[in-house]
């Protein structure tokens, strides 16, 4: 299998048969160029009929607008096949989300305009080649079907794993959702049910990275992909600076009878810190697991890719200020804030 | 004027060592792998004893330069097996709970070092040219680090450190007494390089500059892939090297200590399985979590996680066998010299 992955990255970079650690060459940019990838797009092995799929395509002209008036170039998945580039998509991408047991396609369609991207399901532990890693399988160039199955309900995501510093951090995620056999409204077969709903992404971006190629830094060139300086901060999409307070996208607004879910994921590279206002929080699930034991809680830290299921049950009325914080790799100090609100009625 | 003279004849001396050193750790890189304590794969293998038993080990202060993946020489020094190598981090050591360890170090630089388990011992100064045996008893079971405290943290992050682990008196298959059991155990040992830091510790001064790490390694090494001269290369590339990758069939439950020995936090992500986490920081859990992405804490942090090698959960057609990766999830850390991705901070974890 490497051999033929070896040719293929060999024709990508030109035919050079003289690949070295240093000084290849820049990586240039638009559709071609590029240094270790391994363009393809073979057939499942294995193919079945699925029990439902989903089909991807790629945008990379988006743009999200922040609450200073800046707006920031955002790549992601479409839904739907192709994507030309010209139409721009929603950020984060759109969920997939699946019932427990389901055999599940996921369709990714990447053209020339659009190279190279895939799609690994963070938290799916499928086969080699459906695991959307580009150096262990293959970058997608066409269209490849990924197949797996749903075997346990939770809280996951899905990204990009090419150039993946900077296709994820450009925005190229989407939530992923298993639901039990009973359906959403249920975290987990004999777990919690819950009334509301609350998906909260939370990633921060370093603009200074977003005007990029698809392909920077990966022939070796110093393209700054070591050091993140975030300058904004985002829940789901939406600016935590002053937006995700009110968005209806993210805020919530529940009550005090009702239980709600909210499905945590560390969607940036920093450490992060969510104090959830001085509810009490039973945290049920991570990385899409029950605990042994339900344990309640004020805050949780958490690291990159991270997911959390909480549950909380308001014991008053009142309006909560969530607030994530964005921890210096290094010093664990606060370099940045989000905040959003739960409202109990 | 004195001071000057004596910098200026430590340069000179270390000039001709690092050249030296460069020479031989190019020339011996495979051989300071290998020792009694590790087993023909690599990863570290244990026969559980009746008795306790003394264990002795001489590590040898060097330096020298590791040449990375974008041609950059960076500098290093290392608790290393032979006066002319270069081990980073160190062979680690593996005891049972009794046993006495007779640890000498000997230190060939001009600068002045020590070793250091915390809780367990500590050398205090052994200074450049001398040599020191210390002795101590081992009684709690776990994963420790010993490294150089000196001068903290720059001669801790310039490779003098290495993996310490106490299994259970009499036991072959545990991290501490009841704990979930495996079949196998690794050792991965990270570390963040910021070469500017390693070329003013090289010359001993205190760096200055913001601590910027350019270089992600898991055992001294970092990844390679396809169509690179070093894919493969078990000296270079850290999805190959034995100490790092995971090797195991459906079954083969494996232990991992992880010791972070860098001044940054990390997300560590595990495919095709999750992680049984077993303890942080030393500390058994309490619960033990289902994890595939795990908080790994700086300055000293550890995880201990057993890698279960169960058939893949998610696959259909159902698989037993694979190519995949442990990376660490704060991609920067994916990177070398700025770029590269691919060829940070991660391994492969093989279902043969």
């Amino acid at each position: 299998m490497f051999k033929l992955k070896e040719l293929v990255q060999m024709r990508n970079r030109g035919g050079s048969t003289t690949s070295s650690g240093g000084g290849m060459g820049g990586g240039g940019g638009g559709m071609g160029g590029g240094c270790y990838t391994y363009p393809d797009a073979p057939a499942t092995i294995g193919r079945v009929t699925p029990d439902v799929s989903f089909n991807r395509g790629i945008y990379m002209n988006g743009s999200m607008q922040m609450d200073d008036g800046n707006s920031v170039r955002v790549w992601g998945f479409t839904d739907g096949g192709g994507g030309m580039g010209g139409m721009g998509g929603q950020f984060p991408s759109p969920a997939i989300r699946v019932t427990e047991g389901q055999i599940v396609h996921t369709n990714l369609t990447v053209n020339g305009m659009m190279w190279l991207h895939t799609i690994h399901h963070h938290g799916i532990e499928p086969s080699t080649e459906n695991d959307g890693v580009g150096h262990y399988s293959f970058d997608v160039d066409g269209t490849y079907t990924y197949q797996w199955k749903a075997a346990h309900a939770g809280t996951y995501f899905y990204h990009c794993h090419t150039n993946t510093v900077l296709h994820a951090e450009m925005g190229m995620y989407g939530a992923l959702i298993i639901d039990p056999p009973e359906g959403a409204g249920t975290l987990f077969a004999g777990g919690p049910s819950y009334d509301v709903e609350a998906i909260w992404a939370c990633d921060e971006f370093d603009s200074s990275w977003h005007n990029l190629n698809w392909d920077a830094g990966t022939c070796g060139e110093d393209v700054g992909l070591n050091t993140l300086n975030p300058d904004y901060f985002i829940i789901t999409g939406v600016d935590g600076a002053q937006s995700a307070a009110t968005n209806p996208a993210v805020a919530v607004t529940m009550s005090q009878q009702q239980t709600l879910l909210v499905r945590y994921i560390n969607a940036g590279y920093l450490a992060q810190r969510i104090d959830f206002g001085g509810l009490d929080v039973e945290i049920h699930m991570s990385d899409g697991r029950a605990l042994p034991q339900p344990e309640t809680v004020t805050e949780i830290q958490s690291v990159s890719a991270e997911r959390y299921d909480c549950i909380i049950k308001p014991n008053s009325s009142g309006v909560y200020t969530i607030t994530i914080e964005y921890l210096d790799w290094v010093t664990d100090e606060v370099i940045g804030t989000a905040q959003t609100r739960i409202t109990v009625t | 004027m004195f001071a000057n003279y004596i910098k200026d004849l430590n340069i000179k001396k270390l000039k001709d060592i690092f050249i030296m050193k460069r020479r031989e750790f190019l020339k011996f890189g495979t051989a300071g792998v290998a020792s009694s304590m590790l087993g023909s794969l690599g990863l570290l293998t244990w026969v559980p004893r009746a008795h306790a038993i003394t264990i002795n080990k001489t590590y040898y202060i060097t330096d020298g330069f590791v040449a990375q993946v974008d041609g950059q020489d960076v500098y290093f020094r290392g608790f290393s097996n032979s006066s002319g190598a270069l081990n980073v981090p160190a062979e680690p050591i593996i005891a049972q709970q009794g046993d006495t360890l007779n640890i000498t170090v000997v230190n060939t630089l001009g600068t002045t070092h020590s070793f250091v388990i915390d809780g367990v011992v500590d050398s205090g100064n052994i200074a450049g040219g001398a040599s020191k045996t210390l002795s101590f008893t081992v009684n709690n079971a776990g994963s420790y680090l010993f490294y150089d405290k000196l001068n903290a943290p720059y001669n801790r992050l310039s490779g003098l450190h290495g993996g310490f682990a106490v299994m259970p008196s009499g036991s072959s298959n545990e991290l501490y007494d009841g704990s979930a059991t495996f079949v196998q155990q690794y050792f991965w040992v990270t570390n963040d390089v910021d070469p500017v830091w390693h070329d003013a510790i090289r010359v001993g001064d205190t760096p200055t500059t913001p601590f910027t790490p350019r270089y992600f390694t898991i055992n001294g090494r970092n990844m390679r892939v396809p169509g690179h001269p070093e894919y493969t290369n078990v000296d270079r590339d850290s999805g190959y090297a034995t100490d790092t990758r995971l090797v195991g069939s459906v079954g083969d439950r494996t232990l991992i200590r992880i010791q972070n020995v860098g001044l940054c936090r990390h997300s560590v992500h595990f495919h095709a399985n999750h992680v049984e986490w077993l303890a942080v920081n030393g500390a058994p859990r309490s619960q033990v979590w289902k994890k595939d992405t795990l908080n790994l804490p700086n300055n000293k942090g550890s995880l201990d996680v057993i890698y279960p090698f169960e058939s893949p959960p998610d696959a259909w057609p159902p698989v037993n066998t694979g190519h995949f990766p442990m990376h660490f999830h704060d991609e920067m850390t994916q990177t070398a010299g700025g770029g590269f991705y691919q060829f940070g901070l991660a391994t492969t974890i093989e279902f043969k």
